[in-house]
């Protein structure tokens, strides 16, 4: 039972890990491609410090609670803490040293981020993410242009389907309003649509005055899905949420014409606890994968506020490690090389010559087995299709038809 | 190759995780009653994966805190567990619908003849479920110290190891034929339906489809 540090030393800290071989390759050719996507669309790329101060991350409605933050303290006695999201620090950023810079600005950022999550629940602590920030334009095509990168970025993951869905954090909002409760009602309701309780949600309305409003909330967790605005339109009355509805369906119609492979959806009960997003707010999952969302982002006006600059905001970030992960799974099947190069004696050097053909378009591997049969044994387990025998002339072989 | 089943969506059939014993038999005899054929689920023998034969659905067996986390990673779409366990553990799925059987309280409770809430020492509380319990005294603004008990719960202050216990309590029986009593409700308890945030995006038809068809069913 000591408590021992070197008890430790032989593993990673939870919800860490080590990263190999092909898991970096295939991260890295990901991190590559939004690396390019985002730059061709004239986003300039920023890196902020790994650790911040505490304070940066204390905007009121900030959603993730001190508790769930890698504290560190430095030698003057502030608390310190690993990044654990990107935006809010680029937020800083705009306020700070660029806070003389025209605007727009469009940044973009791939870099980890770190939060404390529950013990033993096999969630990671440390994230690798890429986004998009569009600083200083409130605009409807302020929107679209980070929802086409979105879909763009979402492409880039074929021949994973995918789905965007967007809301937008006013609907609950200006609905919420008019019904005049206190914070802490508030919050209840907030819980109940969230995570879908209609039991929950139903008893805790019935238990408030009656009023219009009060049956457009219950109905807000089940208004989702491609064909929700009928519905919505017909059962909102006042001008100010409808105002919103008909903004989000402009946004979903043009989203549409863009034709993507992937499917566009809506959520109305969209009511996000990380509440610095003011405006719309998305989501992207991953077909065959139902384990988390692998890209998540929205419009923040008020976040550079709390660092002393008024701005508009919109922006997504990516979630690397899930994109990876789910491509990989695709990908297990064929893990090592593409082909297996064996030369026979006395050719070893006109196997380098054929090497050299062949990679840029192949990943090859030489075989260092003396025989056929072993090549072939050792390509099957390693899931190598090809192997490829250098003489004379080259033979190839297709590792699966042979017994 | 893919025994996993989980490439492409189409080949994936929608996984119901099932909490084991009590709240699998009133779930078998509610999926029975809207004409489910649970023949492989009622003889089972050792399996832990079992069709319905009749529907395009499957079922999985687990323990309870277990069936949330098949639903947190995606894994399964639909969980059926109790909220007692959705209390202890959170998590971020669905909670849809109060299927209403497996019906119960938490509660606080002490040995008779004991005024718990009396005096300036700090109380200590024997119970399986510290985080309901600490939710619970944190409400009222009361320090506690908490003590994890696998087993019987209702030892400990007969022990004299705590002051009370916080434990689910569905008849009351148990308690009494061991001088215990209920000093204070904490919330009440039923099975209830959860479903994995994306999953429900994903099925939204057939998910949808089996709730209304679940609620057509008189409550007991």
């Amino acid at each position: 039972m000591g408590k021992n540090m070197a008890n430790y030393k032989l593993v990673t800290p939870e919800g860490t890990k080590d990263y190999l071989f092909n898991e970096v390759t295939l991260r890295n050719k990901i991190t590559d491609k939004f690396r390019n996507l985002f730059y061709n669309h004239s986003y300039h790329e920023v890196i902020t410090p790994g650790l911040e101060y505490l304070d940066v991350f204390l905007a009121k409605g900030h959603g993730l609670p001190i508790e769930d933050l890698y504290k560190l303290v430095d030698n003057h006695g502030r608390l310190m803490v690993l990044r654990p999201d990107s935006t809010t620090p680029i937020a800083r950023l705009c306020a700070t040293r660029l806070k003389e810079e025209e605007l727009p600005l469009r940044l973009f950022y791939n870099q980890s981020v770190y939060s404390l999550t529950e013990q033993n629940r096999g969630h990671s602590n440390e994230v690798r993410q890429a986004g998009i920030e569009l600083i200083g334009d409130g605009s409807k095509r302020a929107d679209l242009e980070v929802l086409y990168l979105a879909i763009q970025a979402l492409e880039e993951l074929a021949p994973c389907k995918f789905r965007i869905e967007i809301g937008h954090i006013g609907i609950y909002n200006s609905l919420i309003e008019q019904l005049n409760l206190d914070e802490e009602t508030q919050e209840e309701i907030r819980s109940c649509i969230e995570s879908k309780n209609y039991p929950a949600l139903n008893e805790r309305l019935d238990k408030l005055e009656y009023s219009p409003g009060i049956e457009v909330i219950k109905r807000l967790p089940g208004l989702f899905g491609e064909e929700v605005f009928d519905e919505a339109l017909d059962l909102i009355k006042d001008e100010k949420t409808l105002d919103i509805i008909e903004y989000l369906k402009k946004i979903y119609v043009s989203l549409k014409q863009l034709n993507t492979v992937g499917t566009i959806t809506v959520d109305f009960g969209i009511v996000n606890k990380k509440d610095y997003y003011t405006g719309i707010v998305f989501k992207g999952y991953l077909e065959d994968f139902a384990g988390e969302d692998v890209l998540s982002g929205g419009r923040y006006d008020n976040l550079l506020g709390y660092f002393g600059k008024e701005a508009e905001a919109v922006g997504f970030s990516i979630n690397i490690d899930v994109a990876t992960r789910v491509l990989l799974d695709r990908n297990r099947k064929k893990n090592g090389a593409d082909i297996l190069l064996l030369p026979k004696k006395g050719y070893e050097i006109e196997a380098f010559h054929h090497m050299k053909e062949l990679a840029g378009k192949y990943v090859v591997e030489q075989s260092l087995n003396k025989t056929i049969e072993k090549s072939l044994a050792y390509a099957k387990e390693r899931g190598i299709p090809f192997l490829e025998i250098v003489g004379s002339e080259i033979e190839r072989m297709e590792v699966t038809k042979q017994s | 190759m893919n025994e996993g089943g989980r490439e492409g969506i189409e080949m994936r059939q929608i996984r119901i995780a099932l909490t084991k014993g009590r709240l699998e038999k009133d779930t078998v005899k509610l999926f029975e009653s809207m004409g489910f054929e649970c023949g492989s689920l009622k003889n089972k023998g050792r399996k832990l994966i079992l069709p319905i034969d009749n529907k395009p659905f499957e079922v999985v067996l687990a323990k309870a805190a277990d069936v949330i986390t098949y639903i947190e990673h995606g894994v399964c779409d639909i969980g059926i567990v109790g909220k007692d366990t959705i209390m202890e553990y959170q998590g971020t799925f669905f909670e849809m619908l109060d299927l209403g059987f497996g019906k119960c309280k938490f509660a606080l409770a002490t040995k008779v003849g004991i005024d718990f809430y009396s005096g300036y020492n700090e109380k200590s509380i024997a119970t399986k479920y510290p985080n309901v319990t600490r939710a619970f005294f944190k409400s009222k603004g009361m320090d506690v110290r908490i003590v994890k008990i696998e087993g019987s719960v209702e030892l400990a202050p007969l022990l004299e190891l705590s002051d009370g216990i916080v434990d689910i309590v569905e008849t009351g029986v148990t308690l009494k034929e061991n001088g215990l009593f209920v000093i204070e409700e904490i919330a009440d308890i039923s099975a209830r339906l959860i479903v994995n945030t994306i999953s429900m995006k994903l099925y939204k038809k057939e998910i949808e489809a089996l709730l209304a068809e679940i609620e057509t069913v008189p409550k007991e």
